[in-house]
């Protein structure tokens, strides 16, 4: 038994990384649309004209896209990170190109990819921008590698380090964004006249800002910060970011503002309530109609039981749900309401007495259970007559009803205890079904659980929480399987005999 | 030995006896037909152009001209459903004009030469012009010969004109006319909203009839598509064993345990709500069950004397695999392929009842998503939701009658 365990499990781990990296896939995916974002909001701060405040602001926005997609893990190249082989002369030559290209001048789609490209470089781009700045051959790139490198060494300031970070060094931190952002600023518009430096004061901001990083502590930070170059390659990636995030359960929700495991711990309560109840009803429901419609087999109950079943089965949720809320939860239908539209507790419904209360939430859920359970009746109560006609027609049952037995006894002791094994296989998926959201259901009965928050980040490319989610509903889902083929164990004895 | 032989017949003809000897088969088969008509002659059930125009220009049949109108189709679907709608009535004809006096066969290759010879003169429009644009995709004016322009003219100028039963199009939207009543009268042409219409003033009983186009798209393509990720993996996976087979299951079981439904939501809010976007995704995501199947069926063929053989003369791996191997397989393949048109059906409109489907196309779940929002409106609750239950019912009924057709031994 224990070597068909580990065999299992052995064979769980491929699936369970292979559904991570698809997972990871799906997330990068999100990535093209942030940018398109953070170039709307760095476009219009080069517009310029509104004055210092709105420059000001615009270049709060393009740190906040940066915050976002540091948060996300996105800056990172997937795989492999080749970027801290880039040394001054490939950031150099970049630039020039560019420069010569006119890129500068009269391409700001091309200008803004550049500097994406440029930015995304992180903390293992400030050395070689730093040395680019520090040559005086390259002059006339100056101007746009202090855009790059404002980009590049300004650092995220998340709940993480705040939390950690002593405030001095969070005071530190903040003042260099800020002196990074100013100079950023001051370039951005020389930019549309092909970034050329035609500031006064150039030379005296440069040297500030060379002085700035030549401070042994700042060159430290940074070059902690960028990693080594070589271990960066496998290990500073975006996959390693994604995996290091899921483990340690600081992916972090965009539009929640929020850890992702802490969004759903405040939400599953809801969903698994509902769903412990739909699946206690659909099996409750289905066995008996099963059993009792194989024991009548071929009568006209039977074909009746089954054309109706076929009916539910081919109904999609989405209409029966409607419907239901149309004719019992508005007043449209002549009618007043026999049932609340929305929610699953009245205003108040708290402080009623536990007894009112309860009947209050069965109130509001009976609905929703209904369009729950019912899309599983078909397949349980087919499965089980299925089964339990198989096991009708095998030789222990005309053995037991030769003996003499009650039909009763031989239906019920007998074929449905040796059938409910093969159930164990439908069983596989409940733990996961149980944390599932039912989209469908909560969508139209607006109740506020997990399928609901599943959409929400959706739409709002929320990928960390989507993924979160789904690494939660994989697993229990391979916990499920790894329980149904253990009680499989249990209740087989053939099995249990092949493995030792 | 004497006794007059019975014609003889194939399993397969024995089985589509069983299949259609059904009551419930011919309903299904009828419906079915039925819904395939309808998405093809969606421009000619309800159209603000004229079908047939006849004034002193002499006689033209405007809704025709406009089913090559780029104008007149928001996607590349409607297109093929335009030809299609050419095509059937000319196939039809040559089909009933060789009724009994050709060979079965030589029958079967005339229809496909009518059919790509007749797609060849369709597609003429097609071909790129000096201009750079080929005459379907250089949008021009719409016909003048519409229920408007009609309307307008004093009576005794009017020409003699036959319209659509329904006169409305699908994708425009009439000023005052959001969510009317069905029997509503739409004052800028004339016409009945003979089921009401949405929230966005469009009549529904028109995106009823072009839904159908949307449906059948998704249903073919989508299953198609997971059809043929599904047999490749499955067929390579049951033939060759080995660690292929064992990467192969994995990848499989990722597959089955990933939530799929997740998975399609996300792949389609991330990139462009677009219907053939959509249909990929469906399709690329659903093709798990397929290939265990298909897996199933090659590990059990496997082990037959004619698979020996075919090895035994030297035939390649592929050879085997698909001219050999695959066709003994199509009949579970035939009944999963139907199931699996109606789960891309459904799936189709249960990503845009949620909010993420085409806005631009439309859809019976689009529909049901304004029923949704506008929950005291009740034919936008029923019209969408009595078609997507019809046709997901009605493949679900023939893949059932398939399954007993083929296999009457397992039949409970």
């Amino acid at each position: 038994m224990l070597a068909y365990v580990i065999r299992r499990l052995l064979l769980m781990i491929p699936t369970f990384i292979g559904i991570l990296i698809i997972n990871f896939a799906v997330m990068r995916l999100q990535g093209p649309t942030l940018v398109e974002q953070m170039q709307a909001s760095s476009g219009k701060g080069s517009e310029g004209g509104g004055g210092d405040r709105k420059a000001q602001g615009a270049a709060k926005d393009v740190e906040n896209y940066i915050d976002r997609f540091r948060r996300a893990g996105l800056d990172l190249p997937a795989v492999i990170n080749l970027r801290g082989f880039a040394d001054q002369d490939d950031f150099a030559n970049r630039l020039q190109g560019a420069l010569a290209n006119g890129i500068y001048k009269d391409k700001p789609s091309k200008r803004n990819e550049l500097e994406k490209d440029l930015w995304l470089a992180g903390p293992q781009g400030v050395a070689p921008l730093v040395a680019v700045l520090a040559d005086d051959r390259l002059s006339t790139i100056h101007a746009p590698a202090t855009v790059a490198l404002s980009y590049c060494a300004y650092i995220t300031i998340d709940r993480l380090t705040l939390e950690k970070m002593p405030g001095e060094q969070l005071q530190r931190i903040q003042g260099r964004n800020e002196v990074l952002r100013n100079n950023r600023i001051l370039y951005q518009n020389n930019r549309d006249s092909g970034a050329l430096v035609n500031d006064a004061q150039a030379a005296e901001k440069r040297a500030r800002l060379l002085a700035l990083f030549a401070e042994p502590q700042v060159q430290r930070e940074y070059a902690e910060r960028a990693g080594n170059a070589l271990g960066a390659v496998l290990f500073h990636t975006g996959f390693t970011d994604f995996m290091s995030k899921l483990f340690t359960g600081t992916l972090y929700s965009e539009s929640r503002k929020e850890y992702v495991f802490t969004v759903i711990a405040d939400r599953w309560h809801v969903t698994f309530w509902l769903n412990t109840l739909s699946i206690i009803i659909a099996w409750a429901i289905s066995i008996p109609l099963g059993i009792h419609s194989a024991r009548r087999k071929d009568t006209l109950e039977d074909q009746v039981t089954t054309t109706g079943l076929f009916v539910a089965w081919s109904m999609p949720a989405m209409f029966f749900g409607t419907l239901l809320l149309y004719h019992f939860c508005t007043d449209s239908s002549g009618a007043k309401a026999w049932f609340p539209s929305s929610g699953l507790s009245s205003d108040g419904a708290v402080w009623l007495p536990t007894g009112q209360y309860l009947l209050d939430l069965l109130w509001h859920a009976f609905l929703p259970l209904v369009v729950l359970s019912y899309a599983s009746f078909t397949s349980l109560s087919r499965y089980m007559r299925a089964n339990l006609l198989e096991q009708l027609d095998a030789d222990y049952v005309r053995t037991a009803r030769a003996k003499g037995c009650s039909d009763d006894h031989v239906v019920y002791s007998h074929a449905t205890r040796n059938s409910l094994v093969t159930m164990i296989t439908l069983g596989s998926g409940l733990l996961a079904d149980l944390f599932s959201g039912a989209l469908i259901v909560e969508l139209i009965f607006s109740i506020p659980g997990l399928g609901w928050l599943m959409l929400d980040a959706a739409i709002q490319q929320d990928g960390p929480l989507l993924m979160g989610s789904t690494v939660i509903s994989v697993s229990l889902l391979l916990v499920g399987i790894l329980i149904a083929d253990l009680l499989y164990g249990v209740a087989d004895p053939r099995l249990r005999s092949r493995y030792g | 030995m004497g006794e007059p032989a019975a014609p003889l017949r194939s399993p397969a003809q024995l089985a589509w006896e069983r299949f259609v000897s059904r009551g419930s088969t011919r309903v299904g088969l009828v419906v079915i037909g039925l819904i395939i008509a309808m998405g093809i002659y969606a421009p000619f059930l309800s159209n603000e152009v004229a079908l047939v125009w006849w004034d002193h220009h002499g006689l033209c049949f405007p809704a025709i001209t406009e089913l090559f109108n780029q104008r007149s189709y928001a996607k590349l679907h409607d297109l093929f459903f335009n030809v299609a709608a050419l095509l059937l009535p000319m196939t039809l004809l040559v089909l009933w004009c060789l009724r009994r006096r050709v060979p079965q066969a030589r029958r079967v290759l005339i229809v496909l030469m009518v059919i790509v010879g007749g797609g060849l003169v369709c597609s003429l429009p097609l071909i790129p012009r000096a201009s750079g644009m080929s005459a379907v995709w250089e949008p021009r004016a719409f016909s003048q010969a519409t229920i408007q322009r009609w309307k307008e003219l004093p009576e005794h100028e009017r020409p003699f004109a036959l319209f659509a039963p329904v006169k409305h199009r699908f994708d425009a939207t009439y000023p005052g006319a959001t969510l009317l009543a069905p029997g509503s009268v739409n004052p800028s042409t004339g016409g009945t909203y003979w089921l009401g219409t949405d929230g966005g003033g469009h009549d529904v009983l028109t995106i009823l009839f072009f839904g159908a186009r949307i449906s059948l798209t998704v249903g073919l393509v989508a299953a198609g598509l997971s059809f043929l990720i599904g047999v490749v993996i499955g067929a390579v996976s049951g033939y060759c064993g080995g660690w292929v087979d064992l990467l192969l299951q994995r990848v499989v079981e990722i597959m089955m345990c990933f939530p799929t439904f997740i998975l399609i939501l996300t792949v389609v809010a991330m990139l462009d709500r677009d219907i053939f976007i959509i249909m990929i995704v469906i399709g690329l995501t659903g093709w798990a069950g397929v290939a265990r199947l298909v897996r199933g069926e090659f590990l059990a063929q496997s082990v037959r004397d004619y698979v020996l053989a075919a090895e035994a003369l030297g035939l390649s791996r592929p050879r085997i695999m698909f001219r050999h191997i695959l066709p003994n397989t199509v009949a579970p393949l035939l009944i999963s392929l139907t199931f699996g048109i109606a789960g891309s059906v459904g799936a189709e409109s249960t990503l845009a009842f949620v909010g993420l489907g085409d806005p631009t196309v439309p859809s019976w779940g689009v529909l049901m998503e304004q029923g949704r929002l506008n929950i005291r409106y009740p034919w936008l609750i029923y019209t969408p939701g009595l078609a997507i239950f019809t046709i997901v019912m009605t493949l679900n009924l023939l893949g059932n009658n398939l399954r007993d057709a083929i296999d009457p031994k397992n039949q409970r």
